[in-house]
């Protein structure tokens, strides 16, 4: 097993490093002068020198790449040319958002996902079965865009005044300030700057309600967490559904299904225990696939329910000409990406040891 | 000497042609691709006499015209069948007082040629790489495969967020930027059929009479790494059409006038809570062109996978 992880991570590094020069070179290659972008009217020729020479544009590109890797590599992503700030700090500060947004749409993805396709599955051909494929369908098919605006308005506005309402933009509601939950251990004293890693689990709202035992907070930001991530969660819903459903499917028809009935099982353990296992071999991997499909929706619900993500923050640098931050975001992105397909890939070796021995 | 190939080559020609009649059998008893070469049909044909359905200009403001009051009208969406008085415009004018009705019919055009577009040039350059990787394999192999893994590492629609950015905003370069993502898809797909066939007889024995590369891959590796493509290029018009509409959502992709159902949507979301039905219509106008290519790519799937056949 370690030998296939390790195996698994090495296969990982070059497409991180190819990740890097390829973000590099996209961040270099957007059109206009940062300087002129971050400093406008006042940029004259002796200025933008000087601000070339402290943001080490002014340096050979190959030069600035080997700067850029060595910094990476020691958690230094550079300051956001817009924001004058660590790029790190801003990361620690936006990701939450996006995480926390992500894992609940998964969450929503698979609590529904593969109960709904193993119904279906398991009552073949039935109403229930149409009516999720068709569901299915209609589901993928979906612009996200679109459907977190719906969701706004039905349940923003038409169910207004009633118990369904929800709110349709931020967070928290407007004002609330949480204590941090190292601020109320006591680990952080007031005043002080506390840890990177303390301040990205703190912003996650849900999970710092939950560590300082503070319901009201975890009720409100479970409260605006809702619409987007639905919003985020129904296309990868509706893919697990139909994946589990299929793949349920084939697996009832196996020989080790028949005896296990045959020998007398309940049903219940015939298909809980004996089909569902094998069956969620190929969930797993639609679901890792998922996360990029997560991120894509996060991009665009961030921007609908005004989240200030990690999506949001880069489609806005990205029209600023912000570099350094576009770069930074964009490696830390796709390198989290890559990292949990293989964490996905490690998964499967370690249920199927068929994979891990091929 | 020569016999012998061309013997083979009519048993192949023959088993393929079985293969797509069968398919087209196939394809014609599936609900699903029925329903969705429907859809699709109906679109093309909205999309090519759009003039005749639209009832105005897509792109010219009612404003100062006679008999219109440039107004929204209050409660649309107004259908003269339903009995609605105002029978002017049937989907009410969007926030610049154009009609919004023409404005989505005329939007079939843009989406449908993007994601017709998109695809097809993905398929060829994927698709060439993919075999040139697979057929010549080694270093050649590595260097196009790993640069595959490299693009797939990115979030697909962020990646073309971030070209469209280099390039500059507009319709043609959201196109280039969403192709380039759809390309290792392709890639892969055909040399995974090339390996498979690489090794096989028929294509070792037109090597051993000295058959070229070019004859080889374009009369036996092409039509036989063709149908996974096909399948996966129908429901990839889909997610084209998906991902064009969100760039131009973010503003990345068609520009105003333009009638573009992603760019109709962006401009009318800040009035979704007075006028919702600007948002309404063009999104249900993408979730069905995107259904029926989804219906069709199933429907196609079933059809030509030969395994599926024997049960």
């Amino acid at each position: 097993m370690l030998k296939f992880v390790l195996r698994r991570l090495t296969f990982s590094i070059p497409v991180i490093f190819g990740i890097m020069i390829v973000t590099f070179s996209l961040a270099r290659a957007i059109p206009g002068d940062p300087c002129l972008a971050v400093l406008g009217e006042r940029a004259t020729p002796e200025i933008c020198e000087a601000f070339a020479r402290r943001n080490g544009l002014d340096q050979p590109v190959p030069v600035q790449l080997l700067i850029y890797m060595r910094n990476f590599v020691q958690g230094d992503l550079g300051d956001s040319l817009r924001f004058h700030r660590p790029v790190m700090a801003l990361l620690t500060e936006r990701l939450p958002t996006t995480v926390e947004l992500g894992c609940f749409a998964l969450l929503f993805a698979i609590s529904f996902g593969v109960p709904i396709g193993v119904l279906s599955a398991y009552r073949h051909k039935s109403a229930l079965d149409v009516g999720t494929m068709i569901g299915a369908n209609i589901g993928v098919s979906m612009p996200v865009f679109w459907l977190g605006l719906m969701l706004a308005y039905l349940f923003a506005v038409l169910l207004k005044d009633t118990p369904l309402a929800l709110p349709p933009s931020g967070r928290l509601t407007p004002g609330a300030n949480p204590q941090p939950f190292f601020e109320l251990w006591g680990w952080v004293a007031e005043g002080q700057k506390p840890a990177g890693i303390l301040v990205f689990f703190s912003r996650i709202n849900t999970l710092n309600a939950l560590l300082t035992l503070n319901s009201e907070l975890l009720l409100d930001a479970l409260r605006h967490l809702i619409l987007p991530a639905v919003a985020v969660g129904t296309i990868p819903l509706a893919i697990i559904a139909r994946m589990t459903r299929s793949s349920v499917l084939e697996v009832l028809s196996q020989d080790y299904v028949r005896t296990a009935r045959a020998k007398g099982l309940r049903e219940r353990n015939v298909v809980g225990v004996h089909a569902l296992r094998n069956a969620l071999l190929p969930v797993i991997t639609v679901i890792g696939l998922n996360f990029g499909l997560v991120i894509s929706g996060a991009v665009l619900t961030e921007t609908i329910f005004s989240l200030t993500g990690v999506g949001r923050t880069l489609v806005d640098s990205i029209t600023s000409r912000d570099y350094t931050l576009v770069q930074g975001f964009t490696v830390v992105i796709a390198a989290g990406f890559v990292l949990i397909n293989m964490v996905v890939d490690i998964m499967y070796g370690y249920l199927d040891p068929r994979i891990r021995f091929n | 000497m020569d016999a012998k190939p061309a013997r083979l080559e009519q048993a192949g020609h023959a088993r393929s042609a079985n293969l797509w009649l069968e398919a087209l059998y196939n394809l014609r008893h599936s609900p699903s691709a029925l329903l969705g070469m429907t859809i699709i049909g109906g679109l093309v044909i909205v999309a090519i006499a759009a003039p005749l359905f639209a009832t105005h200009d897509p792109i010219k403001t009612m404003i100062g015209v006679p008999g219109e009051t440039g107004r929204l009208p209050s409660k649309p969406p107004c259908i003269p069948m339903l009995g609605c008085e105002d029978p002017l415009h049937i989907l009410g004018l969007d926030l610049n007082a154009r009609d919004l009705y023409s404005r989505v019919i005329y939007g079939t055009r843009t989406s449908l040629s993007v994601g017709v577009i998109t695809i097809s040039l993905s398929i060829v350059v994927g698709t060439a790489l993919g075999i040139t990787a697979g057929y010549a394999g080694g270093r050649v192999d590595n260097v196009i495969m790993r640069l595959m893994d490299v693009v797939l590492a990115f979030p697909a629609l962020l990646l073309a967020i971030s070209i469209v950015t280099i390039l500059g905003p507009g319709l043609t370069n959201a196109l280039l930027g969403i192709t380039i993502t759809f390309i290792p898809q392709y890639a892969r797909l055909s040399r995974a059929s090339v390996l498979s066939i690489k090794e096989q007889e028929f294509v070792l024995a037109e090597r051993a009479i000295g058959a070229s590369p070019w004859r080889i891959v374009l009369a036996h590796i092409l039509p036989n790494a063709i149908t996974p493509i096909i399948v996966q290029g129908t429901l990839g018009v889909g997610t084209a059409i998906l991902d064009a509409a969100a760039l131009s959502f973010l503003g990345l992709g068609a520009q105003p006038p333009t009638p573009e159902w992603g760019q109709i949507l962006s401009e009318s979301r800040n009035y979704l809570f007075t006028s919702p039905h600007l948002v309404f219509f063009p999104g249900i106008a993408i979730m069905v062109t995107v259904l029926g290519f989804n219906l069709l790519g199933d429907g196609m799937r079933d059809a030509l996978d030969p395994r599926l056949n024997r049960n």
